[in-house]
This record gives C-alpha cells, sequence and structure tokens, in this order.
C-alpha cells in the first residue's frame, strides 16, 4: 500500500504561506496531519478551536521543577500552522505536532550548558536560509523578499514545490547544525508511524527550511541511531495568551516578525486587491482619530505615490516600506513623529489573545503557590492586616515579594503607613480577589518565576514610562523589590529621562529615593556605581537648573519648591560624597545672592548654608538684618523668616549664634518697626511646639548670660562613668541585642 | 563667451553625464521628461548606466530620493524639507536639470517675493501703449514652465509671504493660471512641475497654510548620517574657505574638527554618539554649515591672536554662540552638557576648561 505524502513547506508567521496552506490542505484532503511543533503538547492541539481561544496566544514548554528552562511557541491568526491545525480540527482529521519533543532538547540544552559548548563552532547562530536567497536577490532583507516573491504574487499551491527546489539548493551550500539533524530525524520517523498506520495521504506543514530534509527519506534505521540515547526531562505544555508586541520578539520559532499587525491587515485581506488603498485607509483614520490632518484626497495621492514608487524600485506591488514612505511624504508632510504611532498602532498593532480557562494552570502560578506556601502568606479574601519586621528574614522576603507582585500589578497587598518609627518596620492590608489570579495569567508571558516577570516587566515598563515622576514612583517600589536586574536597566532609563526634563523639581523629587538605596540598601557592587552615576547626573542637573528655576514663584510654589529643597538638602547631607555637597552649596549660594527670588527660598538656603557652616555667624546677621529692614514688602520679610527658621524651634533653643541673631535684632528694632513686623514673626513662631515656645519665652526672660551656659557643651571630664554605664543594658536592648544578665 | 561663469548650472557641469544617460535609457519616459525616473535616480545618486560612470550627486539615503523622484513621476509637487546646510536646493537644482534639463526656472523666495514672481506682472510701457494684451504680460517663472511643461523650481517657500505663497494653490491643484485680465487663461503642459525647497528650523519664517501644505508631498532631507562623513564635508569646505579668505592659520587637526562634530551631532541628536546617555536639544539647528563657519571663525582667532594652530580655546567661543541662541533655555543645556558629558570625556578636559571659562 503507497502513502501519498505532501510536504509543505511554509515560512512561520508568513500570511501568504498560511493562505497557500489552507488551499493546498483543502485540495489534498489529507487524513493526518503533521505540524512542525513540539508533541509534548498534542494533547493541548484540541483547544485550539476552543470558542474562548483567541490568537495570538503561545504554547509554553518548561519544566516544572525549573520554570524558568521554558520554550515559547507562539501564533498569530496569519500563522500557517495555526491555520493548519484549525483546518484539520474543523475537517475531523487527526493533528500532531512532528518536531523533537522538547523534552528532550530542553534535556540537551542542560547538557550542553555544563559542557564547554560555547567555543564549538558548530554552535554559531545560524544564519537565517531566507537572508542568505534574499541577499542573493537583491534585498535587503528576507521578510520583503518572501513578500514581495510569494506573499504578494498570491501565488497557487505550485509555489511549495518552488520552496522546495530553492531549499533543497541553499542546503547544498549550508553547513546543517546537529540538532537540525536530530530534529529532521524525529520528523521523519513520525511521518514514518502516521504512513504506517495505514493514511493513503499524510501532509505535513513544517518551516521551508526542512522540507528537502523530509521529502527525501533515508533508511529508518539510520534516524533511530540519530535519535539513540537522547537525555530526558519531565516537562509541562500549557497555552499562554499573547501579544502583537511580543511577536516581535524572539521567541520559539527563532527571530520575531517586525509586523504583526500589517500581516494580520494581509491575512484579513484574503485576496482582495486593494491592499494599498485598504492599508492607505487605515492610516488616515487613525490619524484622523488622534486629531492629525487626513483627507480624502490625501489617501489618493498617498496610495498614488506607494504604487509609482513600487515601479521605481521594481517591484510588483507596493509593500509596507513603500507605504511607509508614501504615509510620510503626504499624511505627515515629512515629520516622522507621526510615523511611531502608525508603527505602534497599526504596524504591530495592540492586540491581547485570549485562552479558555481549561487550559493548564501557568508556571508563574505555580511559582506564586510555592512563595505563598514559603512564607506562609496564604491568600485569603478577606482583609488582613500584616505588619513586617523587616529584620526578619522570613518577613523580608514577604516584603518583597509583595512589592514584586504590586510591579506586575497584582494588588494583593496594599501598603499602609507603620505605627510607630523606624524605618524596619512595613505595614501591608492583604485581601485576596478572583481578578488577581487573572492579573496573575496576564503577567505569565513576562516570565515564569515572580521574580523574573516582575524584572522583565518593569524593564518593559520603565521603557514606556514618558514622565519623570512616573518613573520616580517605578522606582521607589522597585529598589523594595530587591530586582538588581531591573534596577540596571531602570536606572539607564531614569538617567535618559532625567536629561530630558526640564522641570528641576521632578528631578529633585527622583534624588532622595536614590541617595537612600546609595546610603542604607543594600546592593550590590555594581548597582551601586550605576546608581551613584545616576545621581551625580542628577545632582549635577539640579545644580544647573535650580537658579532659574527658583525666579518668579508664587506663595504656593515657593512652598512646593522649599519642601523640595529641604528634601534634596537632607538627601545629599547622607552621602559622603563632597563635591556633590559642594556644589549643591554653591548653587544655594547663588540663590543667596539673588534678593529678586521669593523670601521663603532665600531664607531657607541662608539657613542651609548657615547649618552646613558655609555662611559665617556674622554674613548671615548682615543678611538677617537687610531683609528685615523696612524697604522689604512685609509679606517678603515673613517669608524670609519663614524660610529661615522654619520648623526649627529646638535648634533656635540650641544654636547660640542664631538665637543671639535674632535676639540681637529684635532689641534694636524701634517701637514703631517692632510693631509693624510683630505679625509677621508671630505667624512663623506660632508654627513651634509649644514647649519649645515656653522654653524660648523662659530664656528670653532669663537674659542672654544664662543662654550661654544652658547651651555650653558639657566637657569630656564632666562624665560620670558609674551613672553612665547603668544605661548601657538599655541601650543594648534599644539596638536588638538580648538583655545580658546584670552583674 | 569670453570669461566663464562664476559658478556653472548643473545641466552645464555636468552635460557630459546627463548625455550619456539620455544615450543609454531605455526604459518608458513620463511625457515631457528628459529621462526616465531610474535614469533620474542613477544621476542623483550615481552608479553606471551603459558601462558609463555617473558620479553621485546627493550622499545620503537611496530611499529619500527615489519618494522624491515617484513624487515628481505622479505630477504631484515635491515640498523637500530640511535645516539649513542638508542639500536641498542643490537636490532641487539637479532634479530639475535631470527632468526638465534645465534648473533656470527659479523663483527665489524672500519676505518681498511679489505675486508678480509667482503668477505674472506687466510690461508698462507696454501696457500704456497697447492696453491689456498678451504682449505686454511678463510670464513669471512658473507661468513659463507651464507653457513649456517643466519643471519650475521655488526657493525658500516658507520666506514668501503667506498670502503670495497661496496663489500656488490653484497653480497646484488646477493646473491652471488664470488671466482674468485677458480672459485667459495658461494651461499647464505634461512636464510641469513644482519642486520647492523649505527651512523647517528657522524662527520667523510664514508657516505654510494647510490648504498648500496638502499639495505637496513632503521629503525631509536628513543630516549626514556618520560622524566621519559629516566631519568630510567640514573639512573640504573649510579647507576651500579658508583659501579664499587668505586666513593665513594652519590647517585645523582633523581631531578638532571632529570634537567640534561630535558636540554639534551630540546635542542636535539629544544623545551621546555611544547612545548611552540622553541630552535636551538646543533650540538653533546646529548645521553642518554651522559648524563650518565656528572652524573658520576659530582659525581666524588662532592665526590673529593664538600660536596659529587651532586650540580648544580658540573654538569654544564660536560653539558657545552657536549653541546658545536663547540665552535662558540654550544656557541651560549647554551647561547641562558641559557638566555631565565634556567633564567626563577623556581627553576633552582643555575644552571643558575653556567652555567654563566663557560662561
Amino acid at each position: 500500500m503507497s502513502t501519498e505524502t505532501h510536504i509543505l513547506g511554509i515560512r512561520h508567521h508568513g500570511p501568504g504561506s498560511a493562505r497557500s496552506v489552507v488551499a493546498a490542505l483543502d485540495a489534498i484532503r489529507p487524513q493526518v496531519l503533521l505540524v512542525e511543533g513540539p508533541p509534548d503538547a498534542d494533547e493541548l492541539l484540541p483547544l485550539v478551536a476552543h470558542v474562548e481561544m483567541r490568537p495570538p496566544v503561545a504554547l509554553l514548554i518548561y519544566r516544572p521543577d525549573d520554570p524558568k528552562r521554558a520554550v515559547f511557541y507562539p501564533f498569530a491568526a496569519f500563522s500557517p500552522e495555526w491555520q493548519a491545525i484549525r483546518w484539520a480540527l474543523v475537517n475531523q482529521v487527526p493533528v500532531r505536532f512532528m518536531d523533537l519533543p522538547q523534552r528532550h532538547r530542553l534535556a540537551l540544552d542542560a547538557e550542553e550548558r555544563e559542557s564547554t559548548a560555547l567555543n564549538d563552532p558548530d554552535r554559531r547562530v545560524r544564519r537565517d536560509p531566507f537572508t542568505l536567497i534574499a541577499e542573493a536577490a537583491g534585498f535587503s532583507d528576507s521578510e520583503r523578499w518572501w513578500e514581495e516573491q510569494f506573499e504578494k504574487r498570491h501565488a497557487g499551491p505550485e509555489i511549495f514545490k518552488v520552496v522546495l527546489e530553492l531549499m533543497t539548493a541553499l542546503r547544498e551550500e549550508q553547513p546543517i547544525e546537529s540538532l537540525d539533524l536530530r530534529r529532521e530525524a524525529w520528523m521523519r520517523q513520525t511521518m514514518r508511524e502516521a504512513q504506517k498506520e495505514g493514511h493513503e495521504r499524510v501532509a505535513v506543514v513544517c518551516g521551508a527550511w526542512h522540507a528537502p530534509a523530509l521529502a527525501t527519506m533515508p533508511t529508518a534505521k539510520s534516524d533511530t541511531e540519530v535519535l539513540r540515547g537522547l537525555p530526558k526531562v519531565t516537562v509541562a505544555a500549557t497555552w499562554l495568551p499573547w501579544t502583537h508586541r511580543r511577536l516581535t520578539f524572539a521567541s520559539g520559532y527563532g527571530a520575531g516578525i517586525h509586523s504583526p499587525g500589517y500581516y494580520e491587515h494581509l491575512w484579513a485581506l484574503g485576496h482582495d486587491g486593494q491592499l494599498a488603498t485598504r492599508w492607505m485607509t487605515r492610516v488616515a483614520h487613525l490619524l484622523r482619530a488622534e486629531d492629525l490632518e487626513s483627507s480624502t484626497a490625501s489617501i489618493i495621492e498617498a496610495t498614488r505615490l506607494a504604487e509609482t514608487a513600487a515601479v521605481l524600485r521594481g517591484c510588483v506591488v507596493p509593500g509596507l516600506a513603500e507605504f511607509n514612505d508614501a504615509a510620510q511624504a503626504v499624511f505627515c508632510f515629512g515629520d516622522a513623529a507621526p510615523m511611531a504611532l502608525i508603527r505602534e498602532r497599526l504596524i504591530v498593532g495592540e492586540v491581547l489573545g485570549g485562552v479558555p480557562t481549561e487550559a493548564p494552570q501557568v508556571p508563574l502560578q505555580r511559582d506564586f503557590q510555592k512563595e505563598t506556601k514559603r512564607l506562609r502568606l496564604p491568600p485569603e479574601a478577606l482583609d488582613r492586616k500584616l505588619e513586617l519586621d523587616l529584620r526578619k528574614p522570613n518577613d523580608l522576603d514577604r516584603s518583597q515579594l509583595l512589592h514584586r507582585l504590586r510591579l506586575l500589578r497584582v494588588a494583593w497587598g496594599k501598603p499602609e503607613t507603620a505605627r510607630g518609627k523606624g524605618t524596619f518596620k512595613e505595614a501591608w492590608t492583604l485581601r485576596w480577589e478572583p481578578e488577581l489570579e487573572v492579573a496573575l495569567i496576564e503577567s505569565a508571558p513576562w516570565g515564569n518565576t515572580i521574580a523574573e516577570a516582575a524584572t522583565r516587566f518593569t524593564i518593559e515598563r520603565a521603557t514606556q514610562c514618558e514622565t519623570l515622576p512616573e518613573l520616580t514612583a517605578l522606582v521607589e517600589i522597585l529598589l523594595l523589590a530587591e530586582l538588581p536586574e531591573a534596577v540596571e536597566s531602570v536606572m539607564q532609563q531614569l538617567e535618559n529621562q532625567a536629561a530630558l526634563t526640564s522641570d528641576v523639581g521632578h528631578l529633585m523629587d527622583a534624588l532622595p529615593p536614590l541617595t537612600a538605596v546609595l546610603r542604607y540598601g543594600n546592593v550590590r557592587q555594581t548597582d551601586a556605581t550605576m546608581v551613584s552615576h545616576v545621581v551625580s547626573g542628577l545632582v549635577a542637573r539640579i545644580c544647573v537648573g535650580l537658579p532659574p528655576a527658583c525666579s518668579a514663584l508664587n506663595d504656593d510654589a515657593a512652598a512646593e519648591m522649599q519642601t523640595r529643597v529641604n528634601a534634596t538638602q537632607s538627601a545629599l547631607s547622607t552621602l559622603a560624597d563632597e563635591s556633590l555637597r559642594t556644589a549643591w552649596s554653591a548653587t544655594l549660594r547663588q540663590l543667596v545672592e539673588d534678593d529678586a527670588l521669593h523670601g521663603l527660598i532665600t531664607g531657607r538656603c541662608t539657613r542651609l548654608l548657615l547649618d552646613d557652616g558655609v555662611l559665617a555667624a556674622g554674613e548671615v546677621a548682615a543678611r538677617l538684618s537687610r531683609h528685615l529692614s523696612r524697604a522689604n514688602p512685609p509679606n517678603q520679610t515673613a517669608a524670609w523668616i519663614e524660610g529661615f527658621l522654619a520648623g526649627s524651634g529646638l535648634v533656635l533653643l540650641h544654636q547660640m549664634p542664631l538665637w543671639n541673631l535674632l535676639d540681637g535684632w529684635l532689641s534694636s528694632l524701634t517701637p514703631d518697626h517692632f510693631t509693624e513686623v510683630l505679625p509677621l514673626l508671630r505667624r512663623t513662631f506660632s508654627t513651634f511646639a509649644p514647649p519649645e515656645r515656653r522654653q524660648m519665652g523662659e530664656l528670653a526672660k532669663s537674659g542672654i548670660g544664662s543662654v550661654t551656659t544652658l547651651t555650653a557643651a558639657p566637657s569630656e571630664e564632666d562624665i560620670d562613668e558609674e551613672r553612665a554605664n547603668r544605661l548601657l543594658p538599655t541601650f543594648s536592648l534599644l539596638l536588638g541585642n538580648p538583655p545580658e544578665t546584670r552583674s | 563667451m569670453s570669461t566663464p561663469a562664476l559658478r556653472a548650472h548643473a545641466e552645464q557641469q555636468f552635460a557630459d553625464e546627463l548625455a550619456a544617460l539620455v544615450r543609454h535609457d531605455d526604459k518608458p519616459k513620463p511625457p515631457n521628461w528628459k529621462l526616465s525616473p531610474w535614469a533620474v535616480a542613477t544621476y542623483l545618486l550615481g552608479g553606471e548606466l551603459g558601462g558609463e560612470k555617473i558620479s553621485a550627486k546627493y550622499i545620503g539615503q537611496r530611499r529619500v530620493i527615489e519618494i522624491a523622484i515617484a513624487t515628481l513621476a505622479t505630477d504631484r509637487a515635491l515640498l523637500l524639507l530640511g535645516v539649513p546646510g542638508t542639500a536641498k536646493s542643490w537636490v532641487s537644482e539637479h532634479l530639475s536639470a535631470a527632468i526638465s534639463g534645465d534648473s533656470t526656472l527659479l523663483v527665489q523666495g524672500t519676505a518681498g517675493t511679489p505675486e508678480e514672481a509667482v503668477r505674472y506682472g506687466w510690461n508698462y510701457a507696454q501696457l500704456l501703449a497697447k492696453g491689456p494684451s498678451l504682449e505686454a504680460l511678463v510670464p513669471s517663472p512658473v507661468m513659463r514652465g507651464m507653457r513649456e511643461g517643466r519643471i519650475t523650481r521655488v526657493e525658500e517657500l516658507t520666506r514668501i509671504p503667506a498670502d503670495v505663497q497661496d496663489s500656488l494653490i490653484t497653480i497646484l491643484s488646477e493646473k491652471a493660471l488664470p488671466i482674468p485680465e485677458l480672459g485667459d487663461e495658461v494651461q499647464a503642459r505634461k512636464g510641469f512641475n513644482v519642486i520647492a525647497t523649505a527651512n523647517d528650523r528657522d524662527k520667523g519664517v510664514n508657516d505654510l497654510s494647510s490648504a498648500l501644505k496638502r499639495r505637496f508631498n513632503t521629503v525631509v532631507l536628513p543630516l549626514p548620517e556618520s560622524v566621519d562623513e559629516e566631519v568630510e564635508i567640514v573639512r573640504t569646505r573649510v579647507a576651500s574657505l579658508g583659501k579664499a579668505l587668505e586666513i593665513p592659520a594652519e590647517p585645523p587637526a582633523l581631531e578638532e574638527i571632529r570634537r567640534l562634530v561630535t558636540i554639534f551631532r551630540e546635542l542636535r541628536a539629544g544623545a551621546t554618539a555611544d547612545g548611552k546617555t540622553k541630552l535636551k536639544s538646543p533650540s538653533g539647528t546646529l548645521s553642518t554649515a554651522e559648524a563650518i563657519s565656528v572652524v573658520n571663525q576659530g582659525l581666524s582667532l588662532a592665526a590673529h591672536f593664538g600660536d596659529g594652530s587651532l586650540r580648544a580655546a580658540d573654538l569654544a567661543g564660536g560653539v558657545l554662540g552657536a549653541v546658545v541662541k536663547d540665552p535662558v533655555q540654550d544656557k541651560v543645556v549647554w551647561q547641562e552638557y558641559l557638566e555631565t558629558v565634556v567633564k567626563e570625556r577623556d581627553g576633552w578636559k582643555d575644552l571643558y576648561r575653556a567652555c567654563r571659562e566663557l560662561s
């Protein structure tokens, strides 16, 4: 009994190939269909025809013991494999995958990693066979070549013969990798099995590259020889929702495709000859929706231009390159910015696939369950308060897990403000909702463990942040989530954004979390240099941009700026970097010199410089009296004092020079002058705490002499050692050490 | 001609190449075109046709030129857009030389360009003697282009006052120019088209009305792609200019030009050359032409006040003047660039110090 075998060599994700495959299958009507793909997922094939299955989706094969070792096989509606499988399911023809199973390939991978395979010349990345042909035909890339030769010509089933011949010729000149030999041997074995089952017509859908190897069958014995002794591991498989954006990444089938949205358009259009018109109309509609000008007349002109350009370039019909050039010249008036929009929305297209609920659990869910079990943190549908002590390893891990989930937008834990002081405490409210399960599944394409997914997702999110505050907010969570790999890339992004932002306020907001990491965080050495590089860049930019940003502020804006100046000062004071602080001091000095600025700012800066010892007390006194002189408008004076003294009631008590300055100035006032500034001073002093005010009153009553004794620093000889020693056990307790037995 | 012209037209300078292309061109030609679109592309981009070598007139992206030619072939008007010094006029001159064999139908756009330059004027002696008649009419280059079916060039379109610009609208959409005084009109013959050039960065231009914009296909001519390409342009131009101006200094070190071009390119692109750090861009254009003038200025500084060879200090002033056009915004941009990029770059300390002293 003879078996007819039809080899359909396709281009992965090629809409033209998909059309040809369906037409060929309709003509051949095979009794069994074999598709290049992992047999480990054979049981999942019937789900393809499920009503809830919406491409793009991906087949995921992974090792349950090590979910990081995983392979994705993405499918779009226009993938030939997808259409072939659907054809088989609809026509009730048995269908199975025929590639070397991943249970062997993942095992081979593991072996290879252990041996020193990296230096093996055979392991070089194989060049795409179509690239070689395309280059020979004078095309810059293989996708365009295939488009020109086959997909745009709507070639019939005879294209498979042409492809077979081309590939046969090409394979004669190319070295075949050992892995390919094994894969093809497995494919042939699967074909032999199908033939043995007694089917009259077998159809095989595989990558064009493999077609010649399947067309001529060597002896079954030699194939058995090739496949002897393959290592094996346990693997699991499931379906995942995929996106068009992720189709553009490299994955299980090798290179990603650049234009899934365009391909979908090609696929949906079928044999309609109106490709150029329809595409240009879609472009026009998109631009119109974004309030950009695009008339029907422009569509006509863009179509004509694309077609003429295609002729000039020697193409049969215009392709994406001509469409883009024409759209830019006609719709966008030469501007490249709207082209990015067209690329994102149309050429790539934001499409999210869907997977039926019957699909097996994804590894990310398993990892989540494993983690919650390990950390004794079961998901509950009730609000649950949780207080973590970050000094305990288990609590620290819990905190990191919750922060990582926040990065993945799985909002299980809501951070609360912890009661009591200390940076080692963290409070959360936990509540598990069913939709969080969905959020977890949606995150599955990003990685198979929570840490991995959070890292990749955060890197991706960071590239999409358009403003510095968004990025800063992300960085704040990220630094708590302990994901060193993400830190590196997000820092790079932060640096880029910092360079572009013109809002000094945003730069200043970004600084404190970063200095906190440098000072207190447990980042690795490489990250530390990275963060410190970003910090010094930020400080340089703040120093350049701050003086112009401080001019012409109203009261509210000045108050905001004052808070930021304070925050920057305290952030920088935690760093040991002298050059940064010098630059910062110089900037503050520059601000102090400018009398036209808002009083709140100059007052604050004067005070900060005094605290840092940059300005001498005498100099400050001169400034104080200058700013309090009658010529200044009263509200400006009040603002200066407010800025100068803000929040520092206690400091006034302990800093003798400050007290003396203010006291000296007050006593020098004439009665009239005093009455005039009294309300302003009251306003500032009323912000101090009552005990402080009382102490100040007493201090003023007792006169300057007693102040001196009160603030005189105790000398070392004055320490009563016996009394001091009695305090030590309490200190040690406070520092977290177990109490010693008192002697 | 007894003395040669100071500058020959493209069709005179490259007459041999054009003739060679005509001889070997066997592809279909649009009506009234001297060459086929393919031959025009070869003329602009260089190459070989029938064994004759054609020099490249435009060095840059092939697709830009292809779209420009395809636009003209679809009888749509072509607008070449770009910052100063991106060879817009050069491309427009060569396109019309190749297509119509003549690049002299030219309207030079200025703030004072009158409507007569776009439509038609009158010879007043004739007008008074004979009244309105075709003999008294003085055709504009546009009108001549329409009558003869040739390409007309409009240089610096955005400098022309808006109302004069708009008189192009009828010409471009109806392909006809009415002459109400005579109750007549001029209908464009096949082969007529307009190539306009405009600057998209300079301040103070008359922006095109959207009605006019819609009648053009716009092609943006990009800045030189690589540092080496741009360094070479600056070097050769400086060498020829230096000769003409008789500046006595030694020719500048390539290294110094490279630094200057790097600064210009980085600020223009808004990112360092290695792509690692993003930067703010100043409001000025920082074109290749400006780089050339900064080097020239530095050279004369070095010759008259320095030691004769170009040093960082001689360049610093020119760079500052080229970058800081807006005293507030650009100053921030420049200082940030100094502090975050120039300061940290190996071997740029002298430049950093020289620039710091100035700002």
